[in-house]
């Protein structure tokens, strides 16, 4: 039996491989080459251009712009999401109880989780209305009123208010991550830790965190490349705007490709973030590698 | 620019729209609260309607709507060509029944971008085209965006004959124009007019309609839909204050005064997509420096944006943001959005083109009365008089030139924009087309009475700016530094410098294509 394992998997396996080999290999593998050329998208015509497009995104502001973005949020949105996921994740499961109705909260909390990207974008622009928006309602009827702006149309809040909404639906997600991850920790551990003394912050520290690591490590890779993405809510939200302050590099890439018909120096910037997710990636793996505990 | 104006503020518009027509709507209705004003409406349209236009008839589905255009068209039967009736439709004769040598059997393939104005005068169109060759199968496709869909085949090198290339996501023509895929119309346009007798085909336009068509002086885009472009105010309630549409700057300025002391805003703008503005800043550059000072910008002159004129105009509408005349928060607002605070009366003037009362279409207060004006002269010494107003044609047709029909698809469009043709549109769509009488007769509605009255006032004195749809990065350069500028961001001397700084940059990069005119 065991010989012809083989002879049982590759049939199941071959027509996945193959649909990915076409429809995701070959264009990456194609991308490599148009990223060298300059073509403008509309004819079968493209000129050679060696490595130009390359030299072109060094000296490119609004690549550096759009990228500094996506670096200040590569940093800010693990922080924040991954605190606050743990944090609910502990409180709602932890020792096997959690606080009074963590089963609600923990519903109410996944929520945006299934919504789609392009409708939380929608409803969020309704949220941040300078004038009947939500957020702007709650600050002036709560006395903060001068708190109150046009959160989208400022370049100093438009990236951040952008943050949020991307955090806020993320967090669900990863405290589903981190709850699966705490429920899988023996209960006889914090039982022990209880009667040796422990409160339930040092049972978050000393327990929880270091068996949760795994899962931390999956969330910071998953967290980071999607950090380099940010497309759909850039897009709908701000368009990158006002004035290029919210701007990230997959918008800028879709910008020149599809608005200015530069498919060559898009495709550059493609691959240049395809570069950069995966260093990021081998680079976030490698930092946080640990010695597995095994329980 | 007009027309590509239109466009990118489309092209903006595009994800609003998916997500407001699929997911948002129900959501956003469910909101409660929100007023259906504040719904960014699906206009993926080049077009102003966001309402679906309800051109139910697809894929060359023969419904039988008649033609309304029989009478007027058959009215020009003077002469020695006896136009040959079938059905409401006129047919030519003589000279002008197939100057451009149609093959009677090739297959017509039609692709037209379904936004706000339908696609029903499409189809009136090919019906027109069916009788004429009645061996010709005429295929028809209402799609949006269509670089998407028909990028691949301009790639593949098997386009189709006819494209309305408009909407959110449409072709980039400037790059379609560089890589040598569109045919020149220079034929059709010295052929015989479809149902204008003994005039051309580009004499049965109005005059310049179609300057913004013309790359390095060749015709390769032929554009359909009149637009002016201007201030809209509602004339009620300007009326009721007793305030009187200022014709200078100086005037604009004090009665800013006066109205914000009324607690409303002077004025409001499509904060999401200042390209709106920028429109503006076009109209007063015109004003002040003539069409030369355009030109200069559009052929990337060196130091075109330090001309005295641009200075003027930039500072000129600094002072609205300076001053504290803007609505407030309507920077951070889309065009819907801060049309409908216009609407409600929150503030006063806002900058639009003619396709305004049509996008608002249902949502206008009785009596509200829009009307648009020209925007004020910024000094005496203006070259051009207060009356001159941007008035350009949009929804550009292109005929590619690796189609397999070249010659029907220039027929197509010799048919689209005959009289009985526009006439058709116009009723159908109620909007202008550039067809000359085409639409004499018809009642349009308040705020197009107004539009008919600026473009006649305007007389010779209206003009096109180009460098939106030639150099994209320049327009796009553009529109973010007039967010800035009205947001007190930069100075109108900053503005001044990062736009031509782009446009030095854009005249500097080889890899685009450079135009002139």
């Amino acid at each position: 039996m065991y010989r012809h394992k083989y002879r049982f998997i590759v049939p199941f396996l071959t027509p996945a491989i193959i649909l990915y080999g076409v429809f995701v290999l070959w264009p990456y593998s194609q991308s490599f080459y148009i990223a060298l050329t300059q073509w403008r998208g509309v004819s079968a015509h493209k000129k050679f251009v060696g490595l130009s497009n390359f030299d072109k995104l060094l000296h490119d502001r609004f690549f550096w712009n759009a990228l500094k973005h996506n670096g200040l949020l590569l940093i800010a949105l693990p922080i924040v999401t991954i605190c606050i996921a743990l944090l609910f994740a502990a409180l709602f499961t932890q020792g096997g109880r959690g606080v009074p109705g963590a089963n609600a909260y923990r519903v109410i909390f996944f929520f945006p989780q299934v919504m789609s990207a392009v409708a939380i974008s929608v409803l969020w622009q309704f949220v941040y209305h300078p004038n009947l928006g939500l957020l702007n309602g709650l600050l002036r009827t709560t006395g903060a009123g001068n708190l109150a702006r046009t959160w989208l149309g400022d370049p100093r809040t438009a990236l951040w208010a952008v943050a949020a909404v991307i955090i806020w639906q993320a967090v669900g997600f990863y405290m589903v991550l981190f709850i699966a991850g705490v429920q899988s920790i023996p209960t006889t551990f914090y039982e022990a830790a209880i009667i040796d003394g422990a409160t339930r912050w040092s049972a978050f520290w000393r327990i929880t965190l270091p068996l949760l690591w795994d899962n931390l490590q999956t969330a910071l890779v998953f967290i980071g490349i999607g950090a380099l993405d940010l497309f759909i809510f850039v897009q709908i939200m701000t368009n990158g705007g006002p004035d290029r302050s919210s701007d990230v590099v997959a918008r800028y890439m879709y910008d020149t490709a599809f608005d200015k018909s530069e498919f060559g120096y898009a495709t550059a910037i493609g691959v240049a973030l395809l570069f950069l997710t995966l260093t990021l990636s081998i680079f976030t793996l490698r930092v946080t590698r640990r010695e597995r505990i095994e329980f | 620019m007009a027309e590509d104006q239109r466009r990118t503020i489309w092209t903006r518009r595009r994800f609003l729209t998916a997500a407001g027509a699929t997911a948002g709507a129900a959501i956003l209705a469910a909101c409660g609260g929100s007023k259906a004003t504040e719904t960014p409406k699906p206009s993926s349209t080049g077009a102003p309607a966001a309402t679906t236009a309800p051109a139910a008839t697809t894929a060359g589905s023969a419904a039988a709507t008649s033609a309304p255009a029989a009478t007027t068209a058959g009215s020009a039967a003077a002469g020695t060509s006896a136009p040959a009736s079938s059905g409401g439709i006129t047919l030519p004769t003589g000279d002008a029944k197939n100057p451009l040598k149609v093959k009677e059997d090739a297959p017509l393939d039609v692709v037209i971008f379904k936004g706000g104005y339908g696609d029903e005068y499409a189809i009136n169109a090919e019906k027109i085209y069916a009788a004429a060759f009645p061996k010709a199968k005429v295929g028809h496709q209402g799609i949006q965006r269509l670089a998407e869909q028909l990028q691949p085949r301009f790639v593949g090198g098997n386009p189709p004959d006819i494209i309305d290339n408009s909407g959110a996501g449409n072709l980039d023509t400037a790059a379609l124009v560089a890589e040598g895929q569109l045919a020149d119309l220079a034929d059709l346009m010295s052929a015989p007019s479809f149902d204008t007798p003994g005039k051309t085909f580009n004499d049965s336009l109005l005059p310049n309609s179609q300057v913004n068509g013309l790359f390095d002086g060749k015709q390769f885009v032929l554009n359909y839909v009149l637009s002016v472009y201007g201030v809209w105010y509602s004339d009620t309630l300007m009326k009721k204050n007793g305030w009187e549409y200022p014709k200078t700057w100086d005037t604009m300025l004090a009665l800013c005064e006066k109205i914000k002391a009324t607690g409303v805003a002077p004025w409001a703008y499509q904060g999401k997509y200042p390209q709106y503005m920028t429109n503006i800043m076009n109209q007063m550059i015109y004003k002040a420096g003539g069409t030369q000072a355009i030109i200069k910008i559009d052929n990337l002159e060196s130091n075109a944006w330090r001309q005295p004129e641009v200075k003027s105009a930039v500072e000129a509408l600094y002072q609205l943001a300076d001053k504290g005349y803007l609505l407030p928060g309507t920077e951070g607002l889309t065009h819907t959005e801060s049309q409908a605070e216009w609407l409600k009366g929150k503030a006063v003037f806002i900058p639009c083109g003619s396709w305004l009362e049509n996008e608002e279409k249902g949502l206008v207060p009785d009596n509200f009365n829009m009307v648009v004006k020209p925007t004020p002269s910024l000094s005496a010494s203006d070259k051009v008089p207060f009356e001159g107003i941007q008035s350009s044609a949009g929804e550009g047709f292109i005929v590619p030139a690796k189609g397999k029909n070249v010659a029907g698809g220039k027929e197509y469009l010799r048919i689209l924009f005959s009289k009985q043709g526009a006439r058709f549109f116009s009723e159908n769509t109620k909007s202008l087309t550039v067809v000359q009488n085409s639409a004499d007769g018809l009642k349009l509605g308040s705020a197009f009475e107004s539009v008919q009255a600026a473009n006649t006032a305007a007389g010779s004195n209206t003009f096109v700016a180009q460098y939106g749809t030639w150099y994209k990065k320049l327009q796009d350069e553009a529109k973010d530094k007039m967010g800035a500028l009205l947001t007190k961001q930069i100075k109108p001397a900053d503005f001044i410098d990062k736009v031509q700084k782009m446009a030095d940059d854009v005249a500097k990069d080889d890899s685009i294509k450079k135009f002139k005119r």
